[in-house]
């Protein structure tokens, strides 16, 4: 045995760590411009899906003037091939994409996040069964099974968003249980348990708050393929007939010869828009996870090198 | 042998999921209710003798566990069916559909690996100067696309230029074989560089961060320490190593690529195993869509199992 | 005399992701004499490890540096990345903690030492893996188990061929960054005994990296004290250990009984080091030291010779009359 200096990061572990949940958003969209620049992306779509009903300009069924009519000072971006405004279409469109994804990912969220719960906190047999089930559902290609079990069911926005659900679940449970794993091993938890606390209390009160971040940059990951899932099944004409998704608007647009008819404009924006809603996502996700998962190391090779500076000088003692 | 554990384990797990990938594609159309999805005699224009010699061949006059023991023995003998649309053997259309497919989704899938692995690698050398925001960006940009609208894209851009349809041009009578090729390849061009487009973005970043992640490695010091050039570093060192990631996150993307040629041929018009799962989706041809399907959960699972083994041989550490 | 190696009052920074800079190191100047042996010791993150790294160059992009390393006379600093590159492992080697990945786990041990000897031109091929050979049996390790890949060797044999592969292109100076830290006792005693003995065999200088003195003590003829990224003492270990000069060395030293035995517990300072990532006002050391007084909150010390073999940091040294200023 020699004599340790102490090291200052050991008195760390014992005092309950993680800082707040909304403290370390907020944190990340005021450093990171990724996720500034799709934070507002993604508040401006939101915003003007939800607004739709009071700002769209015109009527979702109101036909104004010829199909596939060009943009014009009074329709900045034309008409579709039913005389409707695009601008209008659109606004609407986002809505149903909107409450697609978000209610999908909730649903894959609740079984994911549950069965991560499950998997990280039992461990032991509960473990293995739990990850080999999510094994066998990473398998399988998603679009394929969506397409299967959405001809089979039929069209309607519950069955897709079911659908959708049942399938993105895996990454959210991998993720979820190794953080629960992990943060199972902290001291403070296995010292509630030897006081008596019982696992639901232990949960909720200890594990929850830790994982919540993650979870939160799982989530907003989540949406983004939520959302393109269902432009695919709309696209595939699996969509609900009933209502105007973006992935509507496009199929629309694709089924009516919009492109042989030049009209540019009734299939470029929605895909835009999507593509824009998926582009925040992800940067707003992946902020978050780099904020969580810091890179401790430096990359010790790059293009660049260490740079030289002016010599300092100290007024010095003879040595 | 080191590793024969590993091999084994993996396998048999291939061979699980795909058992367990059969009894669910039963389970999802034999069990489906109602009698469209699970009578798989309703082949139109058959007449009541055809119907009754399929009735009698997929025994669905019999019970459901008896249908499903029925139903494996006819996959082991690769009978798949009688299909809705052209009251042909499933298993031929899927193997044309199949055979079709191939050519452009491995252009594609080639294209996206070769550019994203040049960007990644790019990017990662450059880390802190604008040339790797611009390609990061630029690769979650065409990442966040929807396939089938970026499909559309290229088709309103090179209408004109570049054949937006179709595998070959029906035109053509009786052509020699190089002008067959020389136009299967001008048809190909758009899908499969919308496949490419889409794909080479997560790529990217799965190449970027695992040559990070590599290149904070302690024997990367090491190598410089010892006085080798950063770039030979870069060559010799940290991408061999970064391959093992990569390649397994290459062989999990794959079940994307799947769903991407699932959406381009229909945007094409490409006759392929895409197209023809949008084609049974349409027409409601059940036998075609579980056929279908079911090749593809197992192509899957076969490509996760080659990824396993190739970074099994990639990786000397494996014991097990 | 000429200084073998000499490092004159070197400064690193490294960029912080919030805008800011660490001053990991602030003003270091020490060398080594051809065959020296000289001690590193300070607690973790008082910056030894990035000094021992500036050395050879071997800085990430995000850190800046000034000052000057002099090798045989010769400031190698100055020209940045590109001038310090031609001297790695021909003049100065390094190895590192026995616990890192120091090593590529993905090719064999052989293979690498093979390299660094056919990067500088020393052999080719053949010739090479018969040096290799060599080295590796004069570390004690079989030269067949050239062709085994690190994860097969044990933690003490993957240091030795980390030695071996040090040594293949007849440096100077071996710098040993906590060599034996994460090596069973018995272990760290053989290692010690090798570097050693090489270094005795060969002439090499050699800086040792460690937070422990007994180790230093076992090996080092000179030591030097860090804290908070400047050298707060240095002189012959014998020195340092019966009359030190600064607080933070007594404390050090005091906590061991005897060198040579095992302490019966562990021993700590309380308190913790100072943050680098802003100025500091007066002695780094103040908030920890038990004879802190006036000029300590407001004068940082400046590393003045309080011997012909010694020197410290430290306002107290100014109070005691027949100190040489």
């Amino acid at each position: 045995m020699s004599v340790v200096l102490r090291d200052p990061d050991a008195a760390a572990d014992l005092t309950a760590p993680a800082p707040s949940r909304g403290g370390l958003l907020w944190q990340t969209i005021r450093r990171r411009p990724s996720a500034a620049i799709g934070t507002t992306v993604l508040l401006l779509v939101t915003g003007a899906a939800v607004l739709a009903p009071w700002i769209a300009p015109y009527g979702l069924h109101d036909q104004v003037g010829p199909p596939f009519g060009p943009p014009s000072a009074q329709h900045p971006l034309g008409l579709d091939d039913g005389g409707i405004d695009m601008v209008t279409l659109l606004m609407w469109g986002a809505r149903i994409s909107l409450v697609v994804g978000f209610a999908a990912t909730l649903v894959s969220i609740a079984i994911g996040g549950t069965i991560g719960m499950l998997a990280g906190y039992f461990g032991g047999k509960a473990d293995v069964i739990l990850m080999r089930i999510t094994d066998y559902f990473l398998v399988i290609p998603d679009v394929p099974l969506m397409i299967v079990v959405a001809a089979i069911w039929g069209p309607s926005l519950f069955h897709i968003v079911i659908v959708i659900g049942i399938l993105l679940w895996t990454s959210t449970a991998r993720v979820i249980r190794a953080q629960v794993k992990s943060v199972r091993e902290r001291v403070y938890v296995k010292r509630a348990r030897s006081l008596g606390a019982g696992h639901a209390r232990i949960v909720f009160r200890h594990v929850l708050p830790q994982v919540a971040p993650l979870l939160i940059a799982n989530t907003v990951l989540t949406i983004a393929v939520a959302i393109f899932d269902e432009t695919a099944l709309s696209f595939l004409g699996l969509g609900d007939p009933s209502r105007i998704s973006l992935g509507k608007v496009i199929e629309n647009a694709f089924q009516r010869a919009a492109i042989s008819s030049g009209a540019w404009w009734a299939i470029v924006p929605p895909g835009v828009i999507v593509a824009l809603v998926i582009l925040s996502c992800s940067l707003i996700g992946g902020a978050l996870e780099d904020a969580l998962n810091p890179r401790l190391r430096v990359a010790h090779v790059s293009a660049r090198t260490f740079r030289l500076r002016p010599l300092v000088g100290r007024s010095e003692a003879s040595l | 042998m080191r590793g024969a554990d590993y091999v084994i384990k993996r396998t048999l797990f291939a061979l699980v999921t795909v058992f367990a990938a059969i009894t669910m594609n039963f389970a999802l159309f034999r069990l489906a209710p109602g009698d469209a999805v699970s009578n798989l005699s309703r082949v139109p224009h058959a007449t009541p003798e055809t119907r009754l010699a399929i009735k009698k061949q997929f025994g669905l006059d019999k019970s459901k566990g008896e249908q499903y023991a029925l139903y494996l023995r006819q996959l082991v003998h690769g009978n798949l069916g009688v299909s809705f649309a052209n009251s042909q053997p499933v298993s031929s259309n899927l193997r044309t559909a199949i055979v079709n497919s191939i050519p452009m989704v491995l252009l594609g899938t080639v294209f996206a690996i070769i550019v994203g692995t040049l960007t990644g690698v790019m990017a990662a050398w450059r880390r802190g100067t604008p040339l790797e925001t611009v390609s990061v960006t630029t690769a979650l940009g065409f990442y966040s696309m929807p396939t089938h609208w970026l499909g559309l894209m290229l088709v309103i851009l090179f209408a004109g230029i570049l054949p937006t349809g179709g595998m070959t041009n029906e035109f053509l009578i009786d052509p020699s074989w190089w002008t067959h090729f020389k136009d299967v390849v001008t048809h190909m061009a758009l899908p499969s560089l919308t496949l490419g487009l889409v794909l080479y973005g997560e790529y990217t970043l799965i190449v970027r961060s695992a040559m990070l992640e590599t290149l904070g490695e302690d024997y990367i010091l090491t190598a410089r320490a010892k006085g080798l050039r950063p770039w030979t570093i870069v060559r010799r060192h940290a991408l061999r190593n970064a391959l093992l990631p990569i390649a397994t996150l290459v062989a999990l993307s794959l079940g994307y690529i799947v769903a991407g040629a699932i959406l381009i041929e229909t945007v094409f018009s490409w006759p392929g195993i895409g197209r023809a799962v949008y084609d049974a989706v349409l027409a409601r041809d059940y036998p075609m869509l579980q056929g279908a399907f079911l090749i593809l959960t197992v192509s899957v699972v076969f490509f996760n199992l080659v990824a396993d083994l190739v970074y099994f041989k990639l990786d000397p550490r494996i014991t097990q | 005399m000429t200084a073998l190696l000499e490092v004159e009052d070197l400064h690193v920074w490294f960029d912080l992701q919030d805008g800011g800079e660490l001053h990991a190191v602030q003003g270091v100047s020490v060398g080594v004499e051809p065959g020296e042996r000289l001690g590193l010791v300070g607690e973790s993150g008082c910056g030894k490890t990035t000094t021992v790294l500036a050395l050879m160059g071997l800085l990430p992009p995000s850190a800046s540096a000034s000052g000057r390393v002099l090798l045989e006379g010769k400031d190698v600093l100055a020209g940045g990345e590109a001038s310090m590159r031609p001297h790695r492992w021909t003049d100065v080697a390094i190895i590192f903690q026995g616990a890192m990945n120091a090593l590529n786990p993905v090719q064999t041990i052989g293979s690498q030492i093979v390299e660094a000897i056919e990067l500088h031109g020393r052999a080719r091929r053949t010739a090479a893996r018969v040096q290799t050979g060599e080295l590796l049996e004069s570390v004690g390790i079989p030269a067949a188990r050239a062709d085994r890949f690190p994860h097969e060797l044990s933690g003490g044999m993957r240091q030795r061929a980390a030695i071996a592969m040090a040594l293949s292109c007849h440096p100077k100076v071996l710098i040993a960054d906590e060599p034996t830290t994460a090596l069973d006792v018995m272990v760290q005693a053989q290692i010690l005994e090798l570097l050693d003995s090489l270094c005795r065999d060969f002439g090499l200088a050699l800086i040792l990296v460690t937070h422990d003195l007994p180790v230093v003590a076992q090996l080092c003829d000179h030591g030097a004290v860090m804290y908070a990224g400047e050298i707060v003492e240095r002189g012959l270990v014998d020195t340092l250990y019966h009359a030190p000069r600064h607080p933070y060395t007594r404390l050090l030293f005091a906590a061991t009984p005897d060198l040579g035995q095992e302490a019966e517990e562990i021993v700590s300072i309380p308190g913790a080091p100072p943050r680098l990532d802003r100025p500091l006002v007066g002695c780094p050391f103040r908030p920890r030291c038990d004879s802190a007084f006036g000029p300590c909150a407001t004068a940082r010390p400046l590393l003045r010779s309080v011997s012909d073999v010694q020197s410290a940091a430290c306002h107290l040294n100014d109070l005691h009359s027949g100190a040489p200023g």
